[in-house]
C-alpha cells in the first residue's frame, strides 16, 4: 500500500472565511487522511482563497478524500492538478457537481 | 422553508426579533430549549412569537426532542441553549443527529463578540467543537446576518443528505438594530446536493438486477428520509426478491411482507444476515454499510456485486467497492429504477424460485424468539411484544439504547415508515425518553411509547417534568432488569461473566413508580406476567398525563441472534454457542 502511493495535489477553493483553514484540517485530522502539505493563499475575488493540498493516497482513498472534502459548505471546488509526470488518471473527475 | 416574504421585511428591529421572525419565516413552529445569559435577548420576543416554545429541564433532552421531533414529522427539529455549558449540553444530541442523518437546526447564544477568544464567563467554542458533527456551522457577530444565515441553517439541514446545522450567535449581535431583510434566494457555492440521479447509473443498475439470480434488498434510513417507502415497495414486488431492513430502516418495509427477511446486523435475523452474505448482488438503498451490519468487512457478502444509491457521494466506496453507484435522492432513483427494471425484466426474467426458497427456509427455521424464564417472572421481550401488540401499528415507538432497544427492534412489528425512533449510529442511552417528547409534539394524536432500559432512562427522565407540564402526554416502558443489560451480556459472553460495574440495584432504587408521580406522571409497575396485559392496557387508557411503568424483568435474559463485534457474519449465533444448523439447509 505504501510503495506505490503517490503525491496528488488538490486544488482547492474555498469561502474565505473564519474557521475555513479548521474545517479543512480538522477534516483530515479526523479521517485519518495525511496532508503532506499545505499552503492557503488569496484569489481574485476576496471573499474565495485558494488550498494547495498535498495528499499521498490513490485509487479509491483519493476519491473519499476528495468525496468528504466536497462535503464542506464552504469548499467550493476541487481540482486533481497532479502534474503529468506524477499523474495517475487519464480522466479528470469533476467534482463540482 | 416559507415561500413567503414575511411582513417584516425592510423593518428595524434588534438581532434577536430578527432572528425570532427569521425562524418564523422558516416555518418553525415549535422550539425545544432553556435560556441563560448569552441567550437571553432572543427570549424576550420569543414570548411574543407564533413558535410554540417548550422549556426543557436539560439541553440534551432539547436535542434529543427536536431529532425525535424531526424523525417524524421530516422537517427540521429545533432546540436552542445559552452559551458555554447549556451549548455543550447540546454536543451529544448533535452527534447523534449527524450520525443518524436527522434535519437539526440548533440555536446557542455567544458571549459578546468583543469578549471571544478571553475564555470570558460561560465561552465556550461551540463552533469549533461541532465542526466535526454538524453539515455546517456558523458564528454570527453582525446581526444583519442573522436572516441569511437561518435560512441558509434550515436549507442545509433538511436538503441532501439531511443533517445537524449549528448558528451561534454573540451576544451583540441579538442586542443591535439591524433592518430585517429575508432572503428570496439561497445561493452557497460549495453546496449543491445532488437530487437526480444519472440515466446511466439506473439503466446500468436495472441491467445488473436483471442478471442477477440472487438479489437482496438493502435498505436503510435513507428510505424514510425521502418518503420513499412506497415507491421501495412497487420496486420490490416487480423483482420479487428478498428485502431486508436495517436498525434505522425500521417500518421502511412492512414487517409483515412475506419477502421481508428481517433485520440484519450484529442482532439482525439468519435470514436477513444470510441474505446478505449469500447474494449475488446487494441492492443498496440508502444505507452505508455500517459495521454493525457487515461484521468483519472483508467477508461481508463476498460474492456480491454491489448497487449503491446513496444521496452523499461520499458513502459510495467509503467502506464497500460499488459496481454501480447511483448518486441521488433515493425516492427519485427508486422511481426511475422502477421503469428500467420493468424493461431490463422484459428481455430477461431471472429465475428467483430457489433463492426465494433458500430465504424462506432459514426465516421458518430461524424465527426470533425467546424462553420464558424459568422462575415465572417477566420476560423482557414478552413485555416489549406484548405493548407492540396491544399498542398497534400506528404507534410510534422510541428506545434508548442496549438489550431493550434490540428486543424492540425485533419483537415489535414495523408496518408504517417514521414509527421507529431509535439512536442507531451513536448509540446514544437517553435518548428515548426526550426523543419521544419531541415525537409526540410533532404527532401529537400518536400513541408514542419509549422503550427505555432503567440504565438510559435514569440519564434523560428528567423531561418527563417537561412532559408532565407541556402536556405531552407519552408513555414509557422502563423494562427493568437492574443492569446495563447489553453491557452485562458483553460481560457475559466475553468477560467469564465478571460483572465489573453493570449492575444497577434499579429494583431497589430509584423506585421509579414514585419516581414518575414526582415528576407529574402517572407511576405503575408490573412484574407477574399474569399483570402484563392488563398494566399494558392502564397505561393505554391513561391519556391526559404521562405514564411511566416499571417492568420488573428477568435479569439474564439475552438478545440473540448475535454476531459478536468484530467477527464475521458467517459465525452468527442463534443462542450461546450455537450456530445454525447450516447443514440442513441448501445454500
Ligand atoms: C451515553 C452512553 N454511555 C454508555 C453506553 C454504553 N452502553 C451501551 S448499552 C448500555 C447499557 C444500557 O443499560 P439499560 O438502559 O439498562 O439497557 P439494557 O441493556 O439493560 O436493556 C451501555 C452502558 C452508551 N451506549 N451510551
Ligand atoms: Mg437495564
Amino acid at each position: 500500500m505504501t510503495t506505490n502511493r503517490r503525491q496528488h495535489t488538490l486544488e482547492v477553493l474555498v469561502e474565505n472565511e473564519p474557521g475555513v483553514l479548521a474545517r479543512v484540517a480538522g477534516l483530515f485530522s479526523r479521517r485519518a487522511f495525511n496532508i503532506e502539505t499545505l499552503n492557503v493563499g488569496p484569489t481574485e475575488d476576496s471573499s474565495i482563497s485558494k488550498m494547495i493540498i498535498g495528499v499521498a493516497v490513490e485509487g479509491h482513498s483519493l476519491e473519499q478524500v476528495i468525496a468528504q472534502l466536497d462535503k464542506l459548505v464552504s469548499v467550493i471546488s476541487i481540482k486533481d492538478v497532479t502534474p503529468k509526470a506524477q499523474e495517475v488518471h487519464d480522466t479528470q473527475p469533476d467534482y463540482q457537481n | 422553508m416559507a415561500q413567503h416574504v414575511p411582513t417584516a421585511n425592510g423593518t428595524e428591529m434588534t438581532g434577536a426579533t430578527s432572528l425570532v421572525k427569521s425562524l418564523e419565516a422558516a416555518g418553525v413552529d415549535v422550539m425545544f430549549g432553556l435560556p441563560g445569559g448569552a441567550i437571553l435577548p432572543a427570549y424576550d420576543p420569543i414570548y411574543d412569537s407564533t413558535i410554540r416554545h417548550i422549556l426543557v429541564r436539560h439541553e440534551q433532552g432539547a436535542g434529543h426532542a427536536a431529532t425525535g421531533y424531526a424523525q417524524v414529522t421530516g422537517r427540521a427539529g429545533v432546540c436552542i441553549a445559552t452559551s458555554g455549558p447549556g451549548a455543550t449540553n447540546l454536543v451529544t444530541p448533535l452527534m447523534d443527529a449527524a450520525m443518524d442523518s436527522v434535519p437539526v437546526v440548533a440555536i446557542t447564544g455567544q458571549v459578546p463578540s468583543a469578549a471571544i477568544g478571553t475564555d470570558a464567563f460561560q465561552e465556550a467554542d461551540i463552533r469549533g467543537i461541532t465542526m466535526p458533527f454538524t453539515k455546517h456551522n456558523y458564528l454570527v457577530t453582525d446581526p444583519a446576518e442573522i436572516p441569511g444565515v437561518i435560512a441558509e441553517a434550515f436549507h442545509i439541514a433538511t436538503t441532501g443528505r439531511p443533517g445537524p446545522v449549528l448558528v451561534d450567535v454573540a451576544k451583540d449581535a441579538l442586542q443591535k438594530m439591524t433592518t430585517f431583510n429575508w432572503p428570496t434566494s439561497i445561493k452557497l457555492a460549495g453546496y449543491n446536493p445532488k437530487v437526480r440521479p444519472d440515466s446511466q447509473s439506473i439503466s446500468d443498475a436495472a441491467a445488473l438486477i436483471a442478471q442477477s439470480s440472487k438479489p437482496v434488498f438493502y435498505v436503510g434510513g435513507g428510505v424514510i428520509k425521502a418518503n420513499a417507502h412506497a415507491e421501495l415497495r412497487q420496486l420490490v414486488e416487480i423483482l420479487g426478491a428478498p428485502v431486508v431492513t436495517t436498525l434505522m430502516a425500521r417500518g421502511a418495509f412492512p414487517d409483515s411482507h412475506p419477502l421481508h427477511m428481517g433485520m440484519p446486523g450484529m442482532h439482525g435475523t439468519v435470514a436477513a444476515v444470510t441474505a446478505l452474505q449469500k447474494a449475488d448482488l446487494l441492492i443498496t438503498l440508502g444505507a452505508r454499510f455500517d459495521d454493525r451490519v457487515t461484521g468483519k468487512l472483508s467477508t461481508f457478502a463476498v460474492n456480491a456485486k454491489v448497487i449503491h444509491a446513496d444521496i452523499d457521494p461520499a458513502e459510495i466506496g467509503k467502506n464497500r467497492h460499488a459496481d454501480v453507484a447511483v448518486v441521488g435522492d433515493v425516492k427519485e432513483t427508486i422511481t426511475a429504477l422502477i421503469p428500467a427494471l420493468k424493461a431490463a425484466l422484459a428481455k430477461n426474467q431471472p429465475d428467483l424460485s430457489t433463492w426465494l426458497r433458500q430465504m424462506n427456509s432459514l426465516k421458518s427455521t430461524y424465527p426470533l424468539g425467546y424462553d420464558l424464564p424459568e422462575d415465572g417472572s417477566l420476560s423482557p421481550q414478552q413485555v416489549i411484544e406484548r405493548i407492540g401488540k396491544i399498542s398497534g401499528s400506528d404507534t410510534i415507538f422510541t428506545a434508548g439504547v442496549g438489550q431493550h432497544q434490540m428486543w424492540a427492534s425485533q419483537f415489535i412489528s414495523y408496518e408504517h415508515p417514521r414509527t421507529w425512533l431509535n439512536s442507531g449510529g451513536a448509540g446514544t442511552m437517553g435518548y428515548g425518553v426526550p426523543a419521544a417528547m419531541g415525537a409526540k409534539v410533532g404527532a401529537p394524536n400518536a400513541t408514542v411509547w419509549a422503550i427505555d432500559g432503567d440504565g438510559c432512562f435514569q440519564m434523560t427522565n428528567q423531561e418527563l417534568v417537561t412532559c408532565a407540564l407541556n402536556n405531552i402526554p407519552i408513555k414509557v416502558a422502563i423494562i427493568n432488569n437492574e443492569s446495563l443489560g447489553m453491557v452485562r451480556q458483553w460481560q457475559t459472553l466475553f468477560y467469564d461473566s465478571r460483572y465489573s460495574n453493570t449492575s444497577l440495584d434499579s429494583k431497589r432504587v430509584p423506585n421509579f413508580p414514585m419516581l414518575a408521580e414526582a415528576m407529574g406522571c402517572v407511576g405503575l409497575a408490573c412484574d407477574r406476567p399474569e399483570d402484563l396485559d392488563k398494566t399494558i392496557e392502564k397505561a393505554m387508557s391513561i391519556n391526559d398525563q404521562p405514564v411511566v411503568v416499571d417492568f420488573r424483568v428477568h435479569r439474564d435474559a439475552m438478545v440473540w441472534p448475535m454476531v459478536a463485534a468484530g467477527t464475521s457474519n458467517d459465525e452468527i449465533m442463534i443462542a450461546r454457542a450455537t450456530a445454525p444448523d447450516w447443514d440442513s439447509q441448501e445454500l
